[in-house]
């Protein structure tokens, strides 16, 4: 069983449990959550080696992480008079 | 040993550009006062596809890079690697403040582009307007061809 500790100054909470849910057809990951960190506790694996699933796991993370970065903040709803 | 955590049996600090080099990657540490954590994900993101990427915080500030190799691969090449990653992350960072010091310009350029847009007469405001339009004399005879010049009687 791994533990991926992602440090939340640089890895959104989102990223991490979109990430696992995606990543659910191939690993049990359970996400325990601190204040500094969310950590994913990778348990069975299926289909491919833990090695290369758990280091595919983060990359989609930090993906998703970047892509959330970089979206634009969705504009307020004009208050209606 | 779990993602993230020092390997330090299976890593050599020996890189000529500070990269510690292990096994199957190599880790360096990032100062987030010279790079922007935009620049970093920059980087990370078009890195992506060739290896694994790993952020991790040691202190404040402080950004450390681990990038693992997705097959075999020598010391140079993992060093090569960190070096291209590095180049790509200080290209980022230079796009992003030249980014942002054109930010009032390129702002200012796209609104007076918006009011030209606004303010500029349609296709039929044009015809309408030549359909208005009253012809003068035509002392010149601008409007008769010249070849219907030349066979008139002298």
């Amino acid at each position: 069983m791994g533990q991926i500790t992602f440090d939340r100054s640089l890895y959104t909470t989102d990223a991490v449990e979109a990430a696992a849910a995606a990543y659910a057809e191939y690993a049990d990951i359970a996400l325990e959550q601190s204040s500094d960190t969310v950590v994913a506790v990778v348990g069975a694996v299926r289909g491919h080696d833990r090695d290369t699933i758990e280091h595919s796991f983060c990359n989609l993370v930090l993906q998703e992480t970047v892509v959330r970065m970089r979206r634009p903040a969705t504009p307020a709803a004009p208050e209606s008079d | 040993m779990a993602i993230g955590e020092q390997d330090v049996q299976s890593e050599v600090p020996e890189s000529r550009l500070g990269v510690v080099l292990g096994r199957d990657h190599a880790s360096f540490d990032v100062d987030e006062t010279v790079y922007p954590l935009e620049a970093i994900y920059g980087g990370a993101y078009l890195f992506v596809d060739r290896c694994f990427v790993f952020l991790s915080r040691p202190k404040p500030q402080v950004v450390n890079v681990r990038l693992t190799s997705r097959g075999a691969a020598t010391s140079a090449e993992l060093e090569a690697l960190a070096g291209e990653f590095m180049n790509e992350m200080l290209s980022q960072a230079a796009r992003l403040r030249l980014s942002q010091a054109t930010t009032r310009i390129r702002e200012y350029y796209t609104a007076a582009a918006l009011r030209a847009a606004a303010s500029a007469p349609s296709v039929d405001d044009l015809l309408a307007e030549l359909d208005a339009e009253e012809l003068g004399d035509d002392p010149l005879e601008i409007s008769v061809p010249w070849d219907k010049k030349g066979s008139e009687p002298q």
